[in-house]
């Protein structure tokens, strides 16, 4: 009851202090009518009552205030006055200000943007009608399900709807005279209808119009293609688009900036319904077509709808017509759409953000450890008047929350400037353009989550900056800090800011040499020998029309494109392939067992296949160890024939020469006995790091399987560059519809290089802003601990020491701080940069000496330099001035 | 009017709850009622009397109410609670220990 009554008080005189104080006065004035009313009662005229009570009254605004003070007298009160008196402390001391807004303000910056860029990636729901009732469904066979599949489970009634898609595929888009590949979403006809992705414009297509059996001609669209490639057209909606050679009606355009049911940012420009036409596998039993996504429905939990969707699946199962149709009845995934659980388990990018979250908060750490450290130089100024207070008997605890207050008060104006340099670092990573297939749309934005992490942020950032100092200072004993004496509990040589300097550095070193190796790792990549020519290349990719050629008839339009390509000057080979290492299309890989001419038993092999025309291997660059290249005789009509590289041979044939041998290869229809006419060096086929692969390439012309992408690399001894626009030029005179795209082969292998770029990149900033933050430190805590040491150093300089003796033990002293660090750092990087091992390419081992040593010369070296102005400085003392003054 | 004495800040308060006793008083009759009963050695200045009584209040040891006067002037009256009885009590007895021991060693030491 009193409880209630007196926080209603304190709110009222918080609150309400206007009120408060009219009613005050109301009070007083009452008093002192009261007053005149007693005097007048004595005998008193009125004036001289009043006169008299006034007087007697004496000065009303001196204990107005001890008024006031009483409703004060309070956790609010006490706060809002050491607000005040902490932040006029601070504003007295613009550098502490300073370097801690900034120290901390970046410190908070990378790690909004890192659990940003976190969230999106892994926290965030897709855009679509109540979103938080979508699972993902994938079954412990495939990771896509076939039409009949699809059809079968999205009549059942077990979810509330069932809905497919995928982006795998690519179409070409007539752009005036120009064929564009573009990389769409091909759905089922129910997406939208059971997503609800947001339409800004129009509408989506329904199930009913858009079903694969009537080989609809209708398409969405996203915000960012509308704006980019339509024009943002207001009048869109009906306007037809030529894909793959047909006329499709835009109905509707998307809202903008939707995250995609596939995740990872990614945005694709165009929706497609399924049909034939775009997908001519569609109907194969066992095609793997579609991902599936389903809705929960109201009342159903997720266990419950696994329940349900698994029954369906085994009573489906049950009446498909071909046994490559079944597998959903054991589900490998069945879980919300939330980011994590859509592309199975999280992987490498989830690795990496790991690791960033972790970086980016050790810097965090180094940021609070330099405002900490700064704190505890300012108590330390402040030790008397601190021991003046506690003697005077302050509570321990009033003056701790004082002290809080400023470093409260650190951490917010830091915080404050963190999201402000957020924002915009933010921005700027919304519009990098990476080169994906398909447009990335990071979204990253200052949401609620991100807004409420920043919070949580100042929170620790006060504690680990202000809490320490704050403690420290009331602690001291109160004799020895009366005496102008400096000397701590901790002896003389290991105080509080020397340790958090250690600490620092060691922080430091650690990032560093994380940095380093990214780094190292980044420029191994680049010269990495991937076993083909990228410098003298180009490459051109050739998408037909699905359909629209026969297979005869594309590959002669490739042979007078490849006649047209050999003919441009400069050009010293060319060759057509389905596949380039390194990219997307880099070929099959196929693990069978085989018989070998002259082996007994089956032999299993693994290798990566590709389907090369003549004189591949020269226009590529590779090297013919024995045998010859593929000839324009090997074609359908002659004998199967295949080329091997030399770790096949390594595996397969003990390192004999295999030319000549025959094996029994897998084709349409069974083994066929293939003959080896050839034998190349190695190369790189999937990714930059990985082991060496048996290669086995197949003639163009006698390939299994077709595609209608076909590429063809051109050779020169200069500039692949200025081959680019003849190539254009002459390829794309074949056909109006084909899509045709020329790059050098740097530029299109830049997805392969791009994990070690942009890993280099972001970890090398952020080791170099850790090593300016605890550089920062460093400076800080010797120039500190040398004017601890004016007194004696003065008199070492009047007992005879030259300038060059105080230098040197100035500097000892910062090297014996730099030096515990790195020691302590060296040990921490061992341990904890075991896991990124997984990042580098083979060579490059986490225990990399060089890296180690590399970088600890570097710090070693800032860190001298960090300490050579207060070494400067100290030996600079005039002693005669500083023993006057003691 | 003599010089008052000085009074600890603790000893007012418990004067003024000892006070509201009775019946609830605005401040200016708290005050005289002091001076009364203490045969004018007490004489509390407004600048403790008003700081003394907000503090109560803030601590809900008194509740405070406007009224009037029986001259009809508007007042604001002082009542004790529930918590401030109790207080007066521990207080008094308090007070009781201490002067005794002071006279006490007063007489005898």
């Amino acid at each position: 009851m009193r409880w209630i009554q007196v926080i209603k008080l304190r709110a009222r005189s918080l609150f309400h202090r206007a009120a408060v104080e009219r009613d005050l006065a109301r009070e007083l004035q009452s008093h002192i009518d009261l007053q005149v009313e007693d005097y007048v009662a004595r005998g008193m005229s009125p004036g001289a009552a009043r006169q008299a009570a006034l007087r007697a009254f004496g000065g009303i605004a001196r204990f107005q205030d001890d008024v006031r003070d009483t409703w004060h007298a309070s956790l609010f009160g006490d706060l809002r006055r050491d607000l005040r008196y902490a932040w006029r402390g601070l504003t007295r001391r613009p550098l502490l200000l300073v370097v801690s807004i900034l120290s901390i303000g970046l410190g908070v910056a990378v790690n909004t943007t890192v659990f940003a860029l976190a969230k999106t990636l892994f926290l965030s729901p897709p855009s679509a009608r109540d979103a938080g009732r979508l699972v993902n469904i994938r079954s412990a066979r495939s990771s896509h399900a076939s039409y009949e599949q699809w059809r079968a489970l999205s009549t059942s009634a077990a979810l509330d709807g069932v809905a497919g898609y995928q982006i795998e595929s690519e179409v070409n888009w007539l752009r005036g005279d120009a064929a564009v590949t573009l990389v769409p979403m091909l759905v089922t006809a129910n997406f939208f209808d059971v997503l609800g992705v947001p339409v800004a414009r129009g509408r989506a297509f329904t199930a009913a119009e858009a079903r694969a059996e009537l080989d609809p001609r209708v398409v969405v669209v996203s915000d960012g293609f509308w704006r980019s490639a339509l024009g943002a057209d207001s009048g869109v909606i009906g306007r037809a688009v030529t894909l793959n050679g047909r006329p499709y009606t835009i109905v509707g355009v998307l809202a903008p900036h939707i995250r995609g049911i596939f995740g990872y940012g990614s945005a694709p420009e165009v929706y497609l319904p399924l049909s034939q036409t775009v997908l001519p596998y569609l109907r194969e039993p066992g095609a793997p077509v579609v991902q599936l996504v389903g809705r929960l429905r109201a009342d159903q939990t997720v266990a419950e709808g696994r329940a349900a969707f698994t029954a369906a699946a085994r009573r489906a199962e049950g009446m498909m017509a071909s046994p490559a149709d079944t597998g959903f009845a054991r589900l490998e995934v069945f879980a919300l759409a939330r980011g994590l659980s859509q592309i199975g388990p999280p992987g490498p990018m989830a690795a990496f953000l790991a690791v960033l979250l972790v970086i980016v908060g050790l810097i965090l750490c180094i940021a609070c450890a330099n405002v900490a450290g700064l704190l505890l130089a300012r108590n330390a100024e402040r030790r008397h008047e601190i021991a003046l207070r506690l003697a005077l008997g302050a509570g321990r605890a009033r003056l701790v929350r004082q002290l809080l207050t400023e470093g409260l008060w650190l951490a917010v104006v830091g915080t404050a400037g963190g999201v402000a340099i957020a924002g915009p670092l933010m921005a700027l990573l919304n519009g990098v353009s990476l080169p994906f297939p398909m447009p990335i749309d990071l979204g990253l934005s200052l949401d609620a989550g991100v807004a409420g992490y920043a919070l949580l942020l100042i929170a620790v950032a006060c504690v680990l900056s202000a809490l320490v100092p704050a403690l420290q200072a009331t602690r001291v004993a109160l004799a020895p800090t009366l005496r102008d004496d400096g000397r701590t509990a901790l002896g003389p040589r290991m105080t509080m800011r020397r340790v958090l300097a250690i600490g620092q550095v060691a922080v430091s070193l650690t990032l560093l040499i994380t940095a380093t190796l990214f780094v190292r790792n980044l420029a191994r990549t680049q010269s990495l020998d991937t076993g083909f020519d990228t410098a003298h290349t180009a490459v051109a990719q050739i998408a037909f029309v699905q359909d629209r050629y026969s297979r005869e008839a594309r590959d002669a339009m490739v042979e007078t494109a490849l006649d047209r390509v050999r003919a441009i000057p400069g050009v010293v080979s060319a060759a057509a392939t389905t596949g380039v290492p390194l990219t997307i299309h880099g070929g099959r890989t196929t693990g069978t067992g085989i018989r070998i001419e002259g082996v007994r038993d089956e032999v299993h092999v693994e290798f990566s296949g590709t389907d090369v025309g003549p004189d591949y291997f020269s226009a590529m660059g590779m090297r013919t160890e024995s045998g010859r290249e593929f000839r324009r005789t090997d074609d359908r009509a002659a004998a199967p024939v295949v080329i091997v590289n030399e770790e096949f041979v390594r595996r397969y044939f003990g390192g004999r020469d295999p030319v000549g041998r025959t094996m029994d290869l897998p084709g349409d229809s069974g083994a066929v006995p293939t003959e080896i006419v050839g034998v190349v060096s190695n190369a790189k086929h999937r990714t930059l790091g990985e082991a060496t692969r048996a290669a086995v390439y197949v003639p163009l012309r006698q390939r299994n399987g077709d595609s209608r992408l076909v590429f063809i690399v051109a050779r020169t001894a200069g500039d692949p560059g200025a081959l680019l626009t003849p190539m254009r030029r002459v390829i794309g005179q074949l056909d109006v519809s084909t899509a045709v795209e020329v790059r050098t082969m740097r530029s299109a292998l830049a997805f392969a290089f791009l994990p070690s770029r942009v890993g280099a990149i972001v970890v090398g900033s952020l080791g170099v802003l850790g090593l300016v933050l605890a550089m920062i430190g460093l400076f800080g805590v010797i120039s500190f601990g040398a004017a601890r040491r004016v007194r004696e150093i003065a008199i070492r300089i009047s007992l005879g020491a030259t300038r060059a003796n105080v230098i040197g033990l100035v500097l000892r002293d910062a090297s014996v701080v730099a030096g515990i660090g790195m020691a302590l750092g060296i040990g921490a990087s061992l341990a904890v940069t075991r896991p990124l091992g997984a990042f580098l390419v083979e060579g490059l081992s986490v225990r990399d000496p060089l890296s180690y040593l590399g970088t600890a010369v570097a710090l070693g070296v800032v860190a001298i330099a960090a300490s050579w102005i207060p070494a400067w400085r100290a030996a600079r003392i005039d002693p005669m001035a500083v023993l006057r003054r003691e | 009017m003599g010089k008052p004495s000085d009074l600890i800040q603790g000893t007012l308060d418990l004067l003024i709850l000892k006070t509201l006793t009775v019946e609830p008083k605005h401040g200016w009759a708290i005050a005289k009622r002091i001076q009364q009963v203490s045969e004018d050695v007490l004489q509390i200045t407004q600048g403790s009397l008003y700081p003394a009584l907000h503090r109560l209040e803030q601590q809900g040891l008194i509740s405070a109410e406007w009224g009037e006067t029986d001259t009809g002037r508007d007042a604001k009256f002082y009542e004790l609670t529930k918590a401030g009885r109790a207080a007066l009590r521990s207080e008094t007895a308090q007070w009781e220990r201490l002067s005794t021991a002071v006279g006490l060693v007063l007489r005898n030491a």
